[in-house]
């Protein structure tokens, strides 16, 4: 299974893309939807479900993903409501103390900085790893570099192999964040760079999968489950209306037998009712039952004898 | 004497872009043709050999300078290219074939006299050439079959009628359709270690 989270939604020829990027074997896509500056008053996803083009390949998961640009005065307050509204969510900061925030408190997805140009400060392990143990991935997006000069080509190379370094090669994700279909390329030549840069293949394979998956099912699990620890998965069916009428009945039964064997008295007041009819019944005592019994077993023998008699005289 | 290891790279060169600026592209109008067969379609006649061999040169200069150059200039050549299948074999260093493959991937256009937009994607890395040649033989029927199933989900379709379509062909070699068509690579391909000669 190979992802790619970064899709730009307003790209050119969304179909096209789409195709392609499931012709050079990716299974999952995350359409981008990118919110800068104030947040608008409606937050509700633009992209529609489902995507309103007719021949999409069937097999392709598609995702959508709001990317947050954060600046100085961002509203930490609307973001669960931003987040609800999306599949993932993603903070671009733009400068140390947006990524400090990004990586220590805010509750996002992805953190995805933009690589075309020189970032003005240093990756710190301990900020990237603080962000990694809580669920958060670093993105390297290759297109800019393929599509762009060779200045936005050097400043990519230089972020990444910055970020390689400083998160030791762990919670990284590969994406394209491809503006059309030429800047795409397959799952294994963006691994192949991504080695090129200093990330060995096994770690480049994860970034392009597992690491993914795992944003993708956490991100998930964060929306639909209880306080992000519990989400039922399949609550079996509801047991047809019948049965479930005869199971009551039979707990019941069980439960008035109990009672009966227990306390005399309520088995009494219960049958109270049917006695008032005018029919008696009330529960025979040990006594009486004995005495019937006996009754019965000595006519038993009466008429056996009778027969026995009956059977000689023949 | 140790022998040059190398590596051959099975590369596809794809158009993602309906620009038909070459005259390889049929007259028939393009919105017909399904996205996966024009992904697929034959490059143009001017690219030759040589031409493609000088891109990927330029391309690792262009990316890694004179080291790069240096490094991989000694073994590069381009085995086998065939622009009606838009598939070259490449052979490389083994040690330095890494090099070649990120030129290869920031390959956006076709040289100078085509400049055609187009993206290559490595498709199997391999230690022999006989493997890639297989590979390339599997991929090349794959594709026969996806333009041959694309076209029989028309309606009104004049090849179902012919006695051998390349597709029926295909079924008599018993050949599981599935298993390509989906175009997901091979897992081992990574591993590269493998089916080193």
């Amino acid at each position: 299974m190979f992802y790619d989270l970064n899709i730009p939604w307003a790209s050119n020829d969304l179909p096209r893309t789409l195709t392609f990027l499931d012709d050079l074997g990716y299974n999952v896509v995350a359409l981008n939807h990118t919110v800068s500056g104030k947040l608008p008053s409606n937050l509700s996803c633009p992209i529609p479900d489902p995507l309103p083009y007719k021949d999409l390949p069937a097999k392709l998961t598609i995702l959508r993903r709001c990317t947050l640009v954060l600046t100085e005065t961002h509203q930490n307050a609307r973001l669960t409501e931003l987040s609800r509204n999306y599949d993932l969510l993603a903070v671009r900061p733009v400068d140390e103390k947006t990524l400090q925030l990004a990586c220590s408190s805010l509750d996002c997805d992805i953190i995805s900085l933009d690589m075309t140009q020189r970032l003005p400060f240093w990756f710190k392990f301990k900020m990237m790893s603080e962000a990694i143990k809580s669920g958060k991935r670093f993105e390297i997006s290759y297109a800019s570099g393929v599509m762009g000069d060779s200045g936005m080509r050097r400043n990519l190379i230089s972020n990444a192999t910055q970020l390689i370094r400083a998160s030791r090669g762990r919670g990284l994700i590969i994406s394209s964040e491809a503006k059309s279909s030429v800047a795409c390329r397959g799952p294994w030549d963006a691994i192949n760079l991504a080695a090129v840069w200093g990330l060995g293949q096994e770690r480049g394979y994860e970034a392009m999968s597992k690491e993914c998956r795992s944003v993708v099912v956490a991100a998930q699990f964060k929306r639909t489950s209880y306080r992000g620890v519990i989400n039922v998965v399949y609550g079996g069916e509801k047991p047809a209306a019948a049965t479930a009428e005869k199971a009551e009945n039979a707990k019941g039964k069980g439960k008035g037998q109990v009672n009966a064997q227990k306390r005399k008295a309520d088995a009494i007041e219960a049958t109270e009712g049917a006695a008032a009819n005018g029919e008696d019944v009330r529960p025979i005592s040990k006594r009486q039952t004995k005495r019937q019994q006996k009754e019965a077993k000595l006519k038993a023998a009466a008429g056996d004898a009778a027969a026995g008699d009956a059977d000689v005289g023949t | 004497m140790v022998r040059v290891k190398h590596r051959y790279l099975l590369v596809n060169i794809l158009y993602p872009d309906d620009n038909t600026s070459s005259g390889a592209t049929t007259s028939k109008g393009q919105k017909d043709v399904p996205y996966a067969v024009q992904f697929h379609k034959p490059t143009s006649d001017r690219v030759d050999t040589r031409m493609f061999m000088q891109m990927i040169r330029n391309g690792v200069a262009d990316l890694f300078g004179d080291y790069g150059s240096g490094m991989t200039a000694a073994s590069l050549q381009v085995k086998y290219f065939s622009p009606a299948t838009s598939t070259a074999i490449i052979r490389v260093a083994r040690d330095h074939y890494r090099l070649v493959w990120a030129a290869l991937t920031f390959t956006t256009q076709l040289p100078k006299p085509v400049n055609q937009p187009c993206s290559i994607q490595v498709v199997r890395v391999s230690g022999t050439i006989k493997k890639a040649e297989e590979e390339a033989i599997r991929r090349a029927q794959a594709s026969i079959r996806r333009a041959q199933r694309s076209d029989s989900s028309k309606p009104l379709n004049s090849a179902s009628g012919a006695p051998a379509t390349p597709g029926e062909m295909l079924d008599s070699m018993g050949l599981d359709d599935d298993r390509f068509a989906d175009g997901i690579e091979d897992a081992d391909e990574g591993s590269d270690e493998d089916d080193s000669g």
